[in-house]
């Protein structure tokens, strides 16, 4: 799309929205208050039931054999030994399920256990189920495999050179996949900037480390007909149930309505449950074979192979502006590096380019991104899925760009604001945009102005921004099935029981779908009951990822609420003699409207009856005879629920919600990622202190805020912003995964450091509502956007505090001395084999780690490996 | 990941446990706190027959001050107590002030003053599974014959990573040491080896008993300053404990510990002579830190490189003086 | 392998059981008592999310052998509830998003138990301290904060009520 007739077409928008623009209501009963989780009680008690917590009669364990080598062929997998120990009931290797799978459609590159070749330490070989853990180990002991050794990988820009010895035979230099992108014309853009700044990003990789290892328990169940396992039910820790089920099906050859998928409580998600990890597949796998129920809980060293976290990336940004600060054109070239399966690598690549829209107005935007892979567990989608690399290093960019022009750093970005209503150069559509609040409001509580630049030495104030979508406008799997579906019912006794696909991770879906059907029945909220993420009894939901839960889902609640409360309302209003539209449902009554405040009196004198089906049945003739006597002007809602069945003879609706065709992006390759039906948006100011002698950074307090459109549950939406915040925290100064020569060197949790609650900075969450036009109740995302902006805001508060500008994150304290030592061209702290730390230009091999400058592994004289030649190795 | 198997043996006094120790020597281990121990049994750095549970020996538990002045601490005694002790606190500050940066509350609920002695040395290419292991080909500390840390030689320089012990050194401490032929006592600063791999003087049969702190250690100032990357949970990176004692205005008498940089928690030789006798100025305390920096031998066993936590054992040393000599 | 009878006293009821020497408590409260509360999160002593009061102090379940705790007073989070209704903290840490996911929850709890139990009113720091052997990483822990100064309230007012 070439600028005028962008511009054309948002005046358009804008006008289309001025006419559209429907009054606000406030009025809400439980809409926007804070209210503890639904499953608040559970949590707390330790009587709600994760997956490990699980059991079933006759149930076995199963341990998964990993592979010890980075890229090898199997010659052979002897399972003999292992199946003769007592206790093993079942061994099962990839020939007991050949079929490849893989979240995305053009990534069908795994196989839950490995059918010819390990593509890195850790890769799934075999599995033994047996009737205990330690037994299931020792058999892992027993399993010969025979491999020959491949020359492996694990450096991005040495990978894409590779001509022989690919990692996938279909993917040449393996490359993954690559995009270049032009929007308008950057080359003329750069050419009338009156500054451009350039300059190489490093962000290491970091995973999600959620509390919860990943689990899964398999159970067949015998078929009465046929007398044979039938149906498998699968419980499992998962963001995406309907997925699960869908790979299941693909790699057992079952149909899918014989699987049944059931999410229990799930210990954190953050991306690392949100696509079907091999331990899912191989429990159903293992529970074949064995004919017995079979329950694989990862080790946490496990947790970490499995990963499909945030990949180190290369950002090489360059930013024009002209002299007042406005951006004239970006360029960014992203490599990121995948790891040896696809995963989501595909989106991920694309996210990091969509995303350079949609938070401020770029006019032309060029984009090359490189997903490579590497000899190492795969990377995926991780909390601010593809936007938070690339972002830290355009917001430190636009930092520097503001001290070169001496622009006020939040006065810059509020020169580059967007118009919205608006659709980007890169396609995106852009209705409610609530930036400019978001940064007022850090600017006012953080007393930037004041403070920044005054504060004492070696302290700074930092500022940046980012956004998120609210759900992805295109679907992964290419249909125009809604991306959610809600059903709800309601009986005689009054219960509402909302059935949602959405898969609570502890976000708190399950409460914000209880929340929007109370209010839109105007009951309590104790009233509705959610039964969620069960594929048999649940209609589909694609999952809890890219925040869409609360837009989508909570849409789909919406409507079926509404489609049900019509029913209600067309019985009730025959009972009052009044129309359905005069109706207003709140406080557990449905009253006539002007006499609604009267309403909520007179129920409080009439007590509830109690559940018993009897008395609603009694109760609801005894209504029948009272209408006899006359209409009503008030009825309470279990009266009007039982007049709305005795009428239509069921009470059930069904809501879906499917994104509107206007916000589904462009028509550019790789276009249909990076579009949503609304954005989120973040300003955050971080205030550090940086001790000079060792480099530590201290993380005093973030001013957070975050515009959700609506804020659903205040307190829910606070522990998101505080959670993403300080997560960006973690990744910004203490968590990278390191890895030497494909080996990773911080598998747990005491060297993969998260924050501990000593370090861990006062975070003020501020709620920023624009009431977006399309979400439920005028809800946006709250749960991902607020992560990006923390690592540059920290970024740039040390700039603030000492004068040195990081180029790679995580700042670690010898990152940061190092920086210093060089801007004081005082003795260098070498760290990094004569590489500058604050401009790296190489990518090294370890992670960026300074942990290991010398030789890669020393082998065993006996392991092959030590006489191989690794052409891969770039030392 | 499940133990190896064990028989538990679980003696009811220490007299009882010395026997038993005796009896299974070399094919038993000793669990105290357990904090280290158990992990590194479940990542098969250990097996053994037996597992020796002292855990309910009171007679090791508790600080009893001497009424020659000196104390007496049980090797059982738990980290918390140590930290939270108002008679160390006192008297010997250096150590409840490096008890309290062990670990984490709950860790240090567990953890015994005599198992942050006796600790293993740590690696972090040995501190992994034994699948992990597996994969690099083992190395010298256990089931392999490399060291991945200094390729091609032949000593293991896996870290000493406890925090109490520098303290203890500063503080002349001694420790006791049982076994069937009777006690011994002998100077912590004899302990331990140097090697990453017999890291300390213990016979098979022998039992760290108990702590002996003198009475001429008692009233010096103590700081104790530790690198680590969070502010709880983590081993230390590098450590420095000072004890220092003035009169005058001048430093009368002080001792400086490091750790988690060498195989053995070390006192700094030589810190004593060049600060006696002084009133500290910037460029003496910055003469010490280099000083304590030479002693230092860090190598990649652990996260922040071998340069960066050296500098931090000259920096830290230089702090720590400053604070302990300060007013 | 040769398993043992051991008498375990858990939430104050004692429990007979035969289990083998090497198993950890944590395994034995959640394979062999179902009280699966207690969460294991980690392999190496780290996270925190198995922490349960032995004679009152919070220790790891994943670091201590089983029968090396008999004759100790163990007491997990199901221990915590007050006559089947909720403890101040349990309804605070509910009321003010101290759990989201809740995997780190019971452990957390226990903590937090016992440092009310030591110090009845402590400060911010103090708190801070008494939860950093614990993992968290939903929250960022500074609504776990809010919530234990709303039951430090909640419990004043009740004591108050009681009066």
């Amino acid at each position: 799309m070439n600028g005028d007739a962008l511009r054309t077409e948002n005046r358009e928008l804008r006008t289309a929205m001025a006419n559209d623009r429907r009054p606000a209501t406030t009025d809400f009963s439980i809409i926007g208050k804070s209210i503890a989780m639904v499953d608040a009680a559970g949590k707390t008690t330790g009587s709600g039931k994760y997956t490990d917590d699980l059991s079933v009669p006759g149930m076995l364990y199963g341990k998964i054999l990993h592979s010890p080598h980075p890229h090898a062929r199997i010659k052979s997998i002897d399972t003999s030994r292992a199946e003769k120990l007592d206790g093993v009931v079942a061994v099962v290797t990839g020939k007991n399920a050949p079929n490849p799978f893989g979240i995305l459609p053009v990534g069908h590159d795994e196989y839950a256990l490995a059918l010819d070749k390990v593509r890195y330490v850790g890769d799934n070989v075999a599995c033994v189920a047996a009737v205990s853990e330690s037994i299931a180990e020792k058999a892992l002991e027993l399993i010969e495999v025979d491999y020959e050794l491949l020359p492996a990988y694990f450096d991005p820009e040495e990978s894409m050179k590779a001509e022989t010895g690919l990692i996938h035979d279909n993917k040449p230099n393996n490359l993954e996949k690559d995009y270049h992108h032009a929007f308008a014309d950057p080359d003329k853009a750069f050419a009338e900037a009156d500054y451009i700044a350039e300059g190489r990003f490093l962000a290491n990789e970091v995973t999600h480390a959620a509390m919860e290892p990943h689990s899964t328990l398999a159970s067949f169940e015998i078929d009465p007909h046929i007398g044979n396992p039938g149906r498998l039910t699968v419980w499992s820790s998962t963001q995406v149930p309907y997925y699960l089920q869908h790979k299941l099906s693909l790699v057992l050859e079952m149909p899918m309505q014989q699987i049944r998928v059931i999410k229990p409580l799930v210990g954190g998600g953050f991306g690392g449950k949100s696509e079907v990890i091999p331990i899912e597949i191989i429990a159903g796998i293992a529970a074949r074979a064995a004919r017995k129920p079979v329950k694989i809980t990862y080790t946490r060293e496990e947790v970490f192979w499995a990963h499909r976290g945030r990949p180190r990336t290369i950002v090489d940004l360059k930013t024009g502006v002209k002299n007042d600060g406005r951006i004239t054109a970006v360029k960014a070239r992203v490599v990121q590096d995948g790891g040896a399966y696809c995963s989501y690598g595909v989106v991920t690549i694309l996210y990091s380019g969509a995303l350079l829209g949609a938070l401020y107005d770029i006019p032309n935007i060029q984009y090359d991104g490189y997903r490579v892979l590497t000899n190492k567990p795969a990377c995926g989608a991780m909390r601010g899925h593809g936007t938070v690399n690339v972002r830290f290093a355009f917001e430190s960019q636009l930092d520097e760009i503001a001290a070169k022009l001496n622009i006020d750093p939040a006065e810059i970005r509020r020169r580059n604001l967007l118009q919205p209503p608006c659709i980007t150069i890169n396609g995106l559509r852009v209705l409610s945009y609530g930036l400019p609040e978001c940064i007022d409001q850090v600017v006012t509580r953080s007393r930037w102005n004041e403070c920044k630049g005054k504060l004492p030495k070696g302290r700074g104030l930092g500022i940046a921004c980012s956004h998120y979508v609210s759900g992805a406008a295109n679907s992964i799997i290419r249909s125009d099935m809604p991306h959610s579906t809600v059903n709800i019912k309601i009986d005689r006794d009054g219960g509402v029981v909302v059935y949602t696909g959405a898969s609570d991770i502890g976000q708190g879906s399950d409460t914000m779908v209880a929340q929007v059907a109370a209010e839109t029945f105007g009951c309590s909220l104790n009233r509705v009951k959610v039964v969620a993420a069960d594929t048999d009894l649940t209609p589909i939901d694609i999952g809890s990822y890219s925040s869409r839960v609360t837009f989508m889902n909570g849409n789909a609640t919406l409507r079926a609420a509404q489609e049900v409360k019509k029913q209600i309302a067309a019985a009730a209003a025959k009972k009052m003699n009044c129309a359905p539209d005069e109706l207003v449902f709140r406080n557990d009554t449905v009253n006539r409207k002007q006499l609604a405040g009267e309403g909520a009196r007179a129920t409080q004198a009439q007590p509830i009856v109690s559940g018993r089906v009897e008395g609603q049945i009694l109760r609801g003739s005894l209504q029948q005879k009272r209408k006899d006597e006359g209409p009503k002007d008030s009825m309470t809602f279990e009266e009007a629920v039982v007049a709305a069945i005795d009428f239509h003879g069921a009470l059930s609706g069904t809501g879906s919600y499917a994104p509107p065709a206007e916000a589904r992006g462009g028509k550019h390759k790789g276009a249909g990622v990076g579009p949503s039906p609304a954005y989120s948006y973040s300003a955050q100011v971080a205030e550090v202190s940086v001790d000079e002698d060792t480099g530590e950074v201290t993380v005093h307090k973030v001013w957070a805020a975050h515009d959700c459109g609506r804020a659903l549950n205040p307190v829910s939406v606070e522990g998101q912003i505080i959670g993403s915040v300080w997560m960006g925290m973690g990744q910004a100064l203490t968590e990278e995964l390191v890895w030497k020569d494909g080996l990773l060197m911080n598998p747990g949790l005491l060297e993969y450091r998260s924050p501990s609650s000593v370090e861990s900075p006062e975070v003020e969450p501020i709620i920023v509502e624009s009431i977006d036009p399309e979400g439920p109740f005028g809800a946006k995302e709250c749960s991902e956007g607020s992560l990006a902006a923390t690592i540059p805001a920290i970024a740039n508060a040390i700039y603030d505090a000492v004068g040195i500008r990081l180029h790679e994150s995580p700042f670690t304290p010898e990152r940061v001395l190092a920086a210093l030592r060089a801007k004081k061209n005082a003795k260098p702290l070498n760290l990094t084999e004569g590489v500058d730390p604050t401009a790296p230009t190489k990518f090294r091999e370890h992670g960026g780690s300074t942990c290991f400058k010398g030789k890669g592994p020393q082998r065993h004289e006996l392991d092959p490996a030590r006489q191989a030649a690794q052409p891969g190795d770039t030392e | 990941m499940s133990l190896p198997e064990f028989k538990l043996l679980r003696p009811r006094n220490l007299a009882d446990a010395v026997g038993q120790l005796a009896q299974h020597a070399g094919s038993i281990r000793i669990l105290a706190g357990g904090t280290d121990l158990l992990p590194s049994m479940r990542q098969k750095l250990f097996d053994s027959q037996y597992l020796l549970d002292i855990r309910h020996l009171a007679e090791l538990k508790g600080i009893r001050p001497q009424p020659d002045g000196c104390v007496e601490i049980g090797a059982l005694t738990a980290l918390t107590t140590i930290a939270h002790s108002d008679f160390l606190r006192q008297h010997y500050p250096v150590l409840p002030e490096a008890a309290k940066t062990v670990a984490s509350p709950v860790l240090r609920n567990m953890g015994t003053i005599g198992g942050n002695i006796c600790l293993d040395t740590r690696c972090l290419w040995y501190n992994q599974s034994f699948q992990w292991r597996k994969s690099c080909g083992f190395c010298i500390k256990k089931d392999g014959d490399l060291c991945h840390v200094a390729p091609g030689g032949m000593k293991c320089w896996a870290a000493f990573s406890g925090d109490t012990p520098p303290a203890l050194l500063c503080l002349n401490a001694d420790i006791e040491i049982a076994s069937p032929a009777g006690v011994r006592r002998v100077k912590l600063s004899d302990f331990y080896t140097g090697d990453g791999v017999i890291h300390r003087k213990l016979q098979l049969n022998e039992l760290v008993t108990r702590v002996f702190l003198p009475a001429s250690s008692s009233g010096y100032r103590g700081v104790y300053r530790k690198l680590r990357i969070r502010g709880s949970i983590d081993y230390p990176l590098a450590g420095v404990a000072i004890v220092l004692k003035r009169s005058n205005g001048h430093i009368e008498d002080a001792r400086i510990g490091i750790t988690a940089v060498n195989p053995a928690p070390l006192l700094v030789k030589g810190a004593t002579e060049l600060l006696k006798g002084k009133s500290l100025t910037e460029d003496l305390a910055e003469a010490v830190g280099d000083l304590a920096a030479q002693t230092a031998k860090p190598l990649t066993t652990s996260a922040l490189t071998p340069e960066y936590r050296r500098e931090m054992i000259r920096v830290f040393t230089k702090r720590a003086l400053i604070a302990a000599a300060g007013d | 392998m040769k398993k043992e009878l051991v008498a375990l006293t858990i939430n104050g009821l004692t429990h007979e059981l035969a289990i083998e020497p090497n198993a950890l408590l944590l395994d034995v409260l959640r394979r062999d008592l179902n009280l699966t509360g207690s969460k294991r999160g980690c392999d190496d002593s780290s996270c925190g999310t198995c922490t349960v009061l032995v004679d009152g102090t919070p220790m790891l379940a994943c670091t201590l052998l089983a029968a090396s705790c008999e004759g100790q007073e163990i007491t997990t989070v199901e221990g915590v509830s007050e006559h089947g209704s909720l403890a101040a903290i349990q309804k605070a840490y509910g009321d003010w998003g101290g759990a989201q996911c809740g995997f780190c929850t019971p452990g957390f709890i226990m903590a937090v138990k016992h440092l009310l139990s030591v110090n009845e009113n402590p400060t911010e720091d103090e708190i801070r301290a008494a939860l950093s052997g614990n993992l968290c990483r939903c929250t960022g822990y500074t609504q776990m904060y809010q919530a234990i100064k709303a039951a430090i309230d909640a419990e004043k007012q009740g004591m108050a009520m009681s009066r």
